[in-house]
């Protein structure tokens, strides 16, 4: 507690309530400690970041290279296509289904029951996910093509099209991550005040009106998080594509996750990779705070 | 919903049957896959029944490949890192949320918390190895639970904050003037109040720590402390993708938290009643 | 906003305190290495037990089945940890830099070995007791040598002793499969190849199989094509010249000729579609690798070629020579292994003339001439005197750099990208070797 202590002179705390002295008092210990446990591997991966191997300290060098390279941009602008592809259908499609189950489904046991299937596709480890989706979408054997020649349809080179591929990836990041928007939203409904709701019909308020200004304020704080953890998601894909197009067609699904990957394990060069991943969280950064401030957390 | 016209209520289950049928057919033809033999498997076209009920692909991953060590292992990591990850957040929620603290302190370990998913893993999973190694904790499973705590505590913590929010301030202020401890107010008050978000949130932290790879892959070196998805992860090899071993191994993914689930239904039933009206 | 403000604040302290605490790092690997110590394997009762990193898949096959029989001759316990290749890769480089003594015996694919070399991870197995056996092909020595006794040697690498750092458990030369029920004669250079495979196509087979999923299985499928036909990646001093005369046209060959013969998207292809399709009997020919042929092409639960297939070494080609392409999986010691003594013993047992036998028996590739050769085991494995010859010939290894990695990803993507028309053969040749160059001259490769 001497550091508690220490902080609470600085801040003039030992004025304040009991209240307040009992927040930190509660806060410091746990708190504290997964806050430095948490900031050991960042403080390391910057040390990486501005490092290089036997010759030490190099300031931004790392950032320079890694900057420099025209290849990073590509991969930039794939991973922001996939992106607007995927999120949008997540987020908002995860946020309809929510608001189409709260309102349509009354029965708990079936509300209970579609929760849980929704869980499914996130407990499926990752390469198997991928697999999967390549006995879909493998021209060849896939069963995509196989259905569509049924249909008269042309076969499609879903996985080396350039936009073929990108919406093949992307879609297999729907069907596993549109369910998790789902849990969290659903979940959230349930904190809104069914009186506030009733009143809101009495008073002959549309469905549009009932989420705007009900609903939408008390999920707010979970879309903050949903948005930001899809964000940072979308940084992170990995093992489907791998297994999916390896990258290819060319550099269409190379994505900024396999490109900082090859940068860092293929290139060998995990300082560069260091480098990328600090201006991936600095971006981050950036991003949650211009969000933050149309998107408040908190209300009021 | 109850003044919507018929054909409006007809269009609405049709979306959500159109919408269950596309989530429901990666799934179905998983399961499908499972169930084909390796020579069903290389057939020019492929089919959407299996030939038959050909359980070998479960018997070589759960015996073969000896991977039950590995979902037992699996399990006890996914549990505890769980319930750890969610009593911590809990512990750093409460006072944000339950007691008067400043708007600063409370943005700030709200901001600090989503923040620790803006990070590449990429980059920390070589410090993580550096300090699980140094902590003697390498190939043994606490140093996954440890680390799976601190990755899903975003998730926990904005979770848990959203429901603690929503539960008025009064209600336990009412049980400590009638002369209960703030133990008491918060054990018999608060924890029943919340159950709906912690339930929710440790079932979300569940299916994260359940699927997780590149850390358990990286931190682990032998089966003794290694997962399941690092088990699966070998059946893509460099020239062979066993697609009925690995299709059986994402059933089995699923059908493990789903026991678990079934195992605690009384909890599950009683805590995801979303919808119950709550006292105000 | 507030919020923000604190939050940017406070990533900027975390930078500046990085900065300071730059110091503390050599502390702390210290301590990671007096941990690894306590990781070191020993079972109780002062038995031994040998932990080794095994790639998963057919190549450990004939390992898993040794393990047992080695328990009972010398009372060892081999403990095989397995993952995936790619994993298999970035597990043993964290390992190493580590210096993590939990594995005694490490797999690896040969062109790993110029990264562990140069970074000195691996035991001298020289001073261990293992040396040259003439029963077993140069080539196999030579690749686990390092620095390469021969070609190009890297700059900062000349100057080293030569040692021996790696073994080779699976013997494994990329050959040339097809269909010898439709064609009695075999394709003797790939103009052959080629005419085949037109004729094929027209018949309504596919007339080369192309592995052409982006990196690195595209480029195993290429460099043999690319060699044979007179092209290389490096020349003697480290420059690129994938992008000269030979090389384009190679390139050509595979994009455009034998593309147009190819299964329906050769882009997205790996080795596990186009034994599907070989095995499915819709296939003429391809480059094969030994450890496709009994899990897939020939397995006898799947195959509808059984007895249709002949594998022979790598075609002619403009060169005047077909030049097979090595993949040998080599077993090493790590520095850190506290048991290099009994691990060296361990690689001594197998690659004794009756461990071998018995290994090729269990779905090993024995390197061993003597048994590549025995007549005993041609029949369950038609390839064996093939790659026998294969070594012997030799066949080339992929270019012994470091950087092997970062080449293989530059060209792999661009030929990848040329295959699904994204560009012309010309282009990916020009694209690939401007940034090989610039890759090479920045590890000071060349001037």
């Amino acid at each position: 507690m001497t550091l508690g202590a220490r902080v609470g002179v600085r801040t003039g705390w030992s004025r304040k309530s009991g209240q307040e002295r009992l927040v930190y008092r509660l806060l410091l210990p746990v708190f504290g400690t997964v806050f430095v446990l948490a900031t050991i591997p960042f403080v390391m991966a910057v040390i990486e970041a501005t490092t290089a191997g036997a010759k030490g300290f190099v300031g931004l060098d790392n950032f320079k290279v890694a900057l420099g390279n025209p290849a990073l941009y590509e991969a930039v602008k794939q991973t922001v296509l996939y992106g607007a592809i995927a999120l949008p259908v997540e987020i908002l499609g995860g946020l309809g289904i929510a608001l189409l189950v709260h309102r349509v489904i009354r029965s708990a046991a079936l509300r209970a029951a579609i929760y849980v299937a929704a869980m499914l596709p996130i407990v499926i480890p990752q390469i198997a996910v991928g697999v999967v989706f390549r006995l879909v979408y493998q021209p060849d054997y896939g069963i995509l093509n196989v259905l569509l020649g049924r249909t008269g349809a042309d076969q499609l080179l879903w996985l080396s099209s350039p936009p073929l591929a990108l919406i093949a990836t992307a879609s297999v990041d729907i069907w596993q991550w549109t369910p998790f928007v789902y849990l969290v939203m659903f979940a959230g409904l349930q904190t809104v005040p069914s009186e506030s709701v009733e009143a809101a019909q009495v008073d002959g308020a549309s469905s549009w009106m009932q989420f705007r200004h009900i609903e939408l304020p008390y999920l707010r704080p979970l879309l903050l998080l949903v948005v930001f953890f899809r964000l940072a998601d979308v940084v992170r894909v990995f093992d489907h594509v791998y297994v999916l197009t390896g990258g290819g067609p060319g550099t269409t699904t190379q994505y900024l996750s396999l490109y900082i990957y090859r940068i860092g394990f293929q290139f060998t060069d995990l300082s560069q990779a260091s480098a990328l991943a600090v201006v991936v969280m600095a971006t981050m950064t950036i991003f949650y705070t211009i969000i933050s401030r149309f998107l408040p957390a908190d209300r009021g | 919903m109850q003044h919507t016209r018929p054909a409006t209520r007809i269009a609405t289950y049709s979306l959500l049957v159109g919408i269950a049928v596309l989530f429901a057919f990666p799934l179905y033809y998983l399961i499908v896959t499972s169930l084909k033999t390796k020579a069903e498997l290389f057939d020019p076209v492929p089919s959407l029944v299996p030939n038959g009920l050909n359980l070998a692909s479960y018997q070589s991953v759960l015996f073969g490949r000896g991977f039950i060590g590995l979902l037992v292992n699996s399990v006890i990591v996914g549990l505890s890192a769980t319930i750890v990850a969610i009593a911590v957040a809990f512990a750093i929620c409460y006072p944000i949320t339950r007691l008067p603290a400043s708007r600063r302190l409370r943005g700030f370990v709200l901001s600090w918390a989503l923040s620790l998913r803006f990070l590449p893993p990429i980059a920390v999973v070589i410090p993580y190895f550096t300090i699980i190694r140094t902590l003697g904790l390498y190939n043994q499973l606490p140093a996954l639970i440890l680390v799976y705590t601190i990755f899903n505590l975003p998730l926990a913590i904005w979770m848990l904050r959203g429901f603690l929010d929503e539960i008025p301030l009064e209600i336990e202020q009412a049980a400590l003037v009638d002369g209960a401890s703030r133990w008491q107010a918060f054990r018999h008050v608060l924890l029943p109040l919340s159950r709906t978000g912690i339930l929710a949130a440790v079932i979300i932290v569940f299916a994260f720590d359940w699927a997780e790879f590149l850390f358990a892959f990286i931190l682990t070196a032998t089966p003794q402390a290694q997962t399941f998805p690092v088990g699966v992860q070998g059946l893509v090899t460099q020239f062979e993708i066993i697609w009925n071993d690995m299709a059986a191994a994402g059933v089995i993914a699923i059908v493990i938290p789903l026991t678990l689930m079934l195992l605690a239904r009384k909890y599950v039933m009683t805590g995801l009643t979303f919808g119950v009206i709550r006292e105000k | 906003m507030r919020l923000g403000k604190w939050f940017t604040l406070l990533v900027g302290a975390m930078l500046v305190g990085s900065a300071c605490s730059g110091a503390a790092s050599p502390a702390a690997s210290a301590g990671a290495s007096a941990g690894a110590s306590a990781a070191a394997s020993t079972g109780g009762g002062g038995a031994t037990t040998l932990t080794i990193a095994a790639v998963q898949g057919v190549e450990d096959a004939g390992l898993k089945a040794l393990a047992p029989m080695y328990k009972q001759a010398k009372g060892v316990t081999l403990n095989i940890v397995e993952a995936p290749y790619d994993n298999l890769y970035s597990k043993l480089v964290s390992t190493f830099q580590a210096n993590d003594a939990t594995y005694d015996l490490v797999m690896m694919d040969d062109p790993w070995m110029p990264k562990f070399g140069t970074d000195g991870s691996l035991t001298d197995l020289g001073s261990l007791g293992i040396s040259r056996d003439a029963d077993i092909a140069d080539v196999v020595w030579d690749v686990g040598t390092w620095p390469p006794p021969r070609g190009p040697v890297p700059p900062t690498e000349k100057s080293k002793p030569k040692q021996l750092l790696g073994v080779t458990i699976v013997g494994n030369v990329e050959m040339f499969m097809y269909r010898k029920d439709i064609t009695s004669t075999a394709p003797a250079s790939y103009d052959d190849v080629l005419t085949n495979a037109k004729a094929q196509k027209a018949a309504g087979l596919t007339g080369y199989i192309i592995r052409g999923k982006a990196t690195n299985p595209v480029v195993a499928d290429f460099l043999p094509i690319l060699w044979s036909q007179g092209g290389d990646v490096f020349d003697e001093n480290w420059n690129t010249v994938i992008d000269n005369d030979a090389s384009k046209a190679a390139i050509n060959f595979l994009v455009n000729d034998l593309k147009a013969t190819a299964q329906s998207d050769p882009g997205s292809t790996d080795a596990a579609d186009r034994d599907k399709i070989m095995a499915n009997g819709q296939g003429y020919q391809s480059s094969v690798w030994p450890g496709e042929i009994n899990t897939a092409v020939l397995d006898p639960a799947v195959t509808k070629v059984k007895d249709k297939v002949a594998f022979i070494p790598i075609p002619k080609g403009k060169s005047g020579k077909g030049v097979g392409m090595m993949g040998n999986w080599l077993l090493g010691i790590p520095k850190a292994s506290k048991n290099a003594q009994a691990a060296a013993d361990f690689i001594k047992w197998m690659l004794q003339a009756d461990t071998q036998k018995t290994y090729a028996q269990n779905n090993g590739i024995p390197s061993r001439t003597s048994i590549l050769k025995d007549a005993s085991l041609t029949a369950a494995n038609p390839y064996f005197p093939v790659l026998a010859d294969a070594l012997q010939a030799p066949p080339n290894w992929r270019p012994r750099t470091d950087q092997w990695n970062a080449v293989e990803t530059i060209l792999g993507t661009e030929l990848n990208k040329a295959l699904t028309g994204g560009q012309t053969g010309d282009q990916a040749a020009t694209n690939a070797a401007t940034q090989i160059r610039a890759l090479m001259k920045s590890k000071g490769y060349t001037p």
